[in-house]
């Protein structure tokens, strides 16, 4: 074998990859080294999609920073938003209402379904499977239709406040996420009848990509991708926030760490997403959906009219904000990509001093070296689309 | 045991020679192609036009009291809760009736490129004026019609604030000199097909 390989010496090649290839994610790109049709090293060159989003938040009050956040992995902007407001109330050290942690619950989830949708869709188009693609796109409209309803808005939503949410959960919204319970399952279903068993989609999936657990930890891994590799770090389990303790759900794991059980385990979030969204909902009580502390959430409207003491806090809030105490805080959640932290450092002022978010794309991405290495050009294709990068999230 | 085992990798072969996996997928998508209820695109533009539920956040809109006079009384708060000050504010004086109190906005502009269409100018607005409005075609030629001014915001709303939206209405689209709409027949709407 090797005499063969000397006797054809192929020179080693620097190939670029992206940011204009079609079947990128994002504009990543990537640089790889190849000898004939391996990879020898691959190396992600990212910043196309820098926009300063730490900085701009340095120079916003707590409250308006949110809608950058949708910014950031914008295939699942509601994580986004629970992510930053969790970790700002945490600074504040205020406890939300019962109604308010269920909402969010309920709207992570579903933005967790529109998420992976959109990564297995876009994961088997990249592999030619293009009728995923549209089927997965049908199902992630149902998903922004809710949100619409839910929010006014598709994508970028903009939906958490710091201390609840903005708008309530009607009963219109209810009754489409029931609709919603009873008409994916045969849907998912119909994806996996397609890719599962399916031998082109076994053959480019299976042994591709493969990351042990060490390596997986090693490298920082986090979210599906983890999970798949035999690692069972659940944030939503293992740290629980919100009410996802009283929640029953599995957390599924693969065996193999390769490609095919990625795509296993976000098949199967899918439905344990489904789960919680139904228990959520069921469970949901009736009561205010924000905290009662004026100066972080103003009075509803028809008090503003009313009252001069509502006015008053109405005024402040719009214009100066809130100052939250001085002090460092982390706090993480799970978002579909994977662990998802904000770290803020405030100075007691109404702006967060140094505002840091550790991004799952950006931290997922540094094991494409490690799963690409002596694999084939075609195969980098399904690694990247198994790790689901949001480029919005990893430049940040 | 390796009977069985052998027995099994044959029945794994015939399989594999008469391409279940990909009938199975492909009785799926033919599935689709001949049933027509299973349609989900709309067809924007030449006949169809989504109608987004009430709470849409699209282009802004001023407003009017019942009586004709204009809502805003200046106070910029909608420019000062902006994130990214898109909003410009400039008040004046006018005790002619042209607002509900004597401060009215001289200008009132909107630059729509810079705007993230989050609604906190409607949240922050003390008196309703703002409204983030259920118009979402913004597509235009040059930068200058991307920003939108007071005369043009206070217009009426083409859907009315009764209508819950989130169904697909009748709608035609005409040309005119200074480009192309999409006008909606909304007495004739439609669930989307899920």
């Amino acid at each position: 074998m090797t005499e063969k390989n000397d006797l054809i010496a192929t020179k080693e090649i620097t190939l670029h990859m992206g940011p204009q290839h079609p079947s990128m994610h994002g504009v990543l790109h990537l640089i790889l080294d190849i000898q004939g049709e391996k990879i020898v090293h691959a190396e992600p060159d990212i910043g196309y999609l820098h926009r300063g989003t730490e900085k701009i938040a340095e120079n916003l009050l707590y409250h308006q920073f949110v809608p950058y956040t949708d910014r950031l992995d914008y295939m699942a902007s509601m994580s986004n938003n629970l992510a930053y407001v969790q970790s700002v109330e945490k600074l504040l050290g205020i406890e939300i209402p019962e109604r308010a942690k269920y909402i969010r619950v309920a709207a992570a989830e579903l933005s967790r379904i529109a998420g992976h949708l959109l990564a297995i869709g876009a994961w088997a188009l990249d592999l030619g499977a293009m009728s995923i693609l549209l089927y997965a796109m049908r199902e992630r409209e149902y998903v922004l239709d809710i949100f619409e309803m839910l929010c006014g808005s598709r994508m970028t939503l903009t939906y958490l406040r710091v201390g609840g949410v903005r708008y309530d959960f009607t009963q219109e919204c209810k009754d489409a996420c029931a609709r919603m319970i009873e008409l994916f399952p045969s849907r998912i279903d119909e994806y996996e009848t397609i890719l599962t068993g399916n031998r082109v989609w076994i053959q480019r999936n299976k042994g591709i990509g493969v990351l042990t657990a060490e390596q997986a930890l090693d490298l920082g891994l986090s979210g599906p991708a983890l999970r798949a590799s035999g690692v069972k770090w659940d944030i939503r389990k293992d740290e629980p926030y919100l009410v996802y303790d009283r929640l029953d759900f599995d957390v599924p794991t693969g065996t193999n760490g390769d490609c095919f059980d990625r795509y296993l385990c976000r098949m199967e979030e899918i439905r344990q997403s489904m789960r919680i969204i139904r228990q959520a909902v069921r469970d949901m009580p009736d009561g205010p959906f924000n905290v009662d502390i004026p100066e972080i959430c103003p009075p509803p409207k028809p008090d503003v009219y009313k009252n001069m003491e509502a006015l008053i806090h109405h005024f402040k809030y719009v214009s100066q904000g809130f100052k939250a105490p001085k002090g460092e805080v982390y706090s993480s959640i799970e978002s579909p990509k994977g662990e998802l932290g904000v770290y803020i450092v405030s100075d007691g002022g109404e702006k967060p001093f140094r505002l840091k978010l550790r991004s799952p794309s950006f931290m997922n991405l540094q094991t494409v070296n490690a799963m690409s290495e002596g694999m084939y050009l075609a195969d980098v294709i399904a690694i990247i689309s198994s790790l689901d990068p949001v480029f919005g999230e990893c430049d940040k | 045991m390796n009977e069985g085992k052998g027995r099994f990798d044959i029945m794994e072969l015939i399989k594999k020679v008469l391409f279940t996996d990909f009938v199975k997928g492909l009785v799926i998508t033919f599935g689709y192609n001949v049933s027509m209820d299973s349609v989900i695109t709309v067809k924007y533009p030449d006949e169809e036009k989504w109608i987004p539920y009430r709470r849409f956040r699209g282009l802004h809109t001023l407003n009017r009291t019942a009586d004709g006079r204009e809502l805003c009384v200046a106070c910029e708060l909608c420019s000062k809760a902006c994130p990214t000050r898109c909003i410009t504010v400039i008040p004046m004086e006018d005790n002619t009736g042209r607002g509900i109190s004597d401060r009215v906005a001289k200008v009132w502009k909107v630059d729509l490129v810079r705007c993230l269409f989050c609604g906190y100018c409607e949240d922050a607005c003390p008196t309703r004026a703002v409204r983030l409005g259920r118009e979402y075609e913004l597509a235009c030629f040059d930068r200058n019609c991307a920003v939108k001014n007071r005369e043009e915001l206070l217009r009426p709303q083409p859907v009315p604030e009764e209508m819950s939206g989130g169904v697909v209405a009748k709608a035609r689209l005409r040309t005119t000199p200074d480009g192309i709409e999409v006008v909606a027949d909304l007495s004739e709407t439609r669930k989307r097909r899920v």
